[in-house]
């Protein structure tokens, strides 16, 4: 446990020093700025309602808690494979199911300092604090959820795969799809197919689920089935990620 | 020659007809145009429908007759025509046939983006006249609305790009001091 302990904190250090782990947090910073300063300057953009606009930033954090976690789940043990360092962490005293948990951990722990430097943004668009702190909460959990789904099968497939370039490509792609529902919009998802693809959609479930209490303001009865969905593909991508780590090939 | 007298009577009463076109004598058309402002008061953000509505109230039918919408802004000192871009969709219709007697009624759903003191008109144009026919002005106010705040997102979207960017400079700086002094203790 000891050693499973200091694992789970390097990784977590090593996602703040490292200049890679920097970078991404400074290039989301950058894209949420951007964002908000579309916001103020585009006239249509600037006559959104304070919760659209805590809203569309919320979509935005998700996709780039998303992204991150899909690059640096895809680096999980491709990325130790080729920079041949995973012998060195498989020969430590914990099992492969340890150090992907920790890995798994160490993605979380990227997802919350993401989520923390996102709270300014969010305070700065939602001048009216209209739902701001629901938005705060449904955000941290649907984040955090979909960062296990995506980080775990994304480390279950880096632990398959033998290289990063292979698992990330994966990874992205099935970002790309899971974003869909950002970049089809709303009325292209009114159909049957569409419905249903937002059903079993994590990511649409998250953007719904954020929706309906931000924007309409609903209740928590309403967010049972699409948190039931998520907690479910949560521990599916968890079980996943153990069943690929039981052994790991060099 | 009674029979030649009427014909005469007759053909001159047609190119009267001709002559006048689409107004009667005394100058006054035969299309009356008007728009209404929605009731209550409107805020920006908001998207109310003007009601425009064109009657033909002369003895002909008139044909391929454009009715556009032209919105100023009237803020003392500050007149100007509003370019329609951003505030509505539907810039001017076409109605194909007007016959006599009949009114027509159209939607013009707005968007409204500025605050402040503003005047709506409908202009329509018949082919066959060279004057076209103006509504009222009707005046009409916009209130503020608080939209995002860009004294707030200022400060956000340029600080903390540029502190994260500090922070880490630093914390590398530190980082790997504390490493070559580590290096020089063990040496």
């Amino acid at each position: 446990m000891r050693h499973f302990k200091t694992l789970v904190g390097k990784e977590c250090i090593e996602e703040i020093i490292s200049s890679r782990g920097a970078a991404l947090y400074i290039v989301g910073c950058g894209v949420l700025s951007v964002f908000s300063l579309l916001l103020v300057s585009n006239t249509e953009l600037s006559l959104l309602d304070n919760a659209q606009a805590v809203y569309m930033m919320s979509a935005i954090i998700i996709a780039l808690a998303l992204l991150i976690a899909v690059i640096r789940g895809s680096d999980g043990f491709a990325g130790e494979r080729e920079r041949e360092t995973l012998e060195t962490l498989l020969i430590t005293p914990v099992s492969p199911n340890e150090v992907a948990i920790a890995k798994l951990m160490a993605l979380i722990f990227s997802w919350l300092v993401l989520f923390l430097l996102s709270i300014p943004y969010l305070w700065a668009v939602g001048s009216t604090g209209q739902n701001l702190i629901p938005a705060l909460e449904y955000l941290f959990i649907s984040g955090t959820l979909l960062v296990v789904i995506f980080g775990g099968f994304t480390l279950a497939l880096s632990a398959r795969m033998k290289t990063l370039k292979g698992t990330l490509s994966i990874g992205l792609a099935a970002f790309l799809l899971s974003g869909s529902p950002i970049l089809l919009g709303p009325s292209l998802r009114q159909s049957t197919v569409g419905r249903f693809g937002d059903l079993i959609n994590p990511f649409a479930n998250a953007l719904n689920m954020l929706d309906s209490v931000v924007v309409d303001s609903l209740g928590v009865l309403f967010q049972i089935i699409p948190l039931a969905i998520l907690v479910s593909y949560a521990i599916a991508a968890i079980w996943v990620l153990s069943m690929a780590t039981k052994r790991v090939e060099l | 020659m009674k029979k030649y007298f009427v014909l005469c009577i007759g053909f001159m009463m047609a190119m009267l007809f001709v002559v006048a076109g689409n107004s009667h004598a005394d100058g006054t058309p035969f299309i009356h145009v008007s728009i209404q402002a929605p009731t209550g008061a409107l805020k920006m953000g908001d998207r109310p429908v003007f009601k425009g509505v064109v009657k033909n109230s002369g003895q002909h039918n008139l044909q391929g007759l454009v009715v556009y919408l032209s919105l100023v802004a009237l803020k003392p000192g500050d007149e100007h025509p509003v370019d329609l871009e951003d505030w509505s969709a539907q810039k001017a219709v076409r109605i194909d046939q007007l016959v006599a007697g009949e009114t027509n009624r159209q939607d013009w759903p707005m968007r409204l983006i500025q605050a402040g003191r503003f005047g709506v008109a409908l202009t329509v144009v018949d082919s066959l006249e060279n004057r076209p026919i103006v509504s009222d002005l009707i005046p009409f106010d916009i209130q503020t609305k608080p939209t995002v705040a860009s004294s707030r997102i200022l400060p956000v979207a340029i600080g903390e790009p540029l502190l994260l960017l500090v922070f880490f400079r630093l914390f590398h700086w530190i980082h790997t001091r504390s490493r070559r002094l580590m290096k020089g203790v063990l040496i």
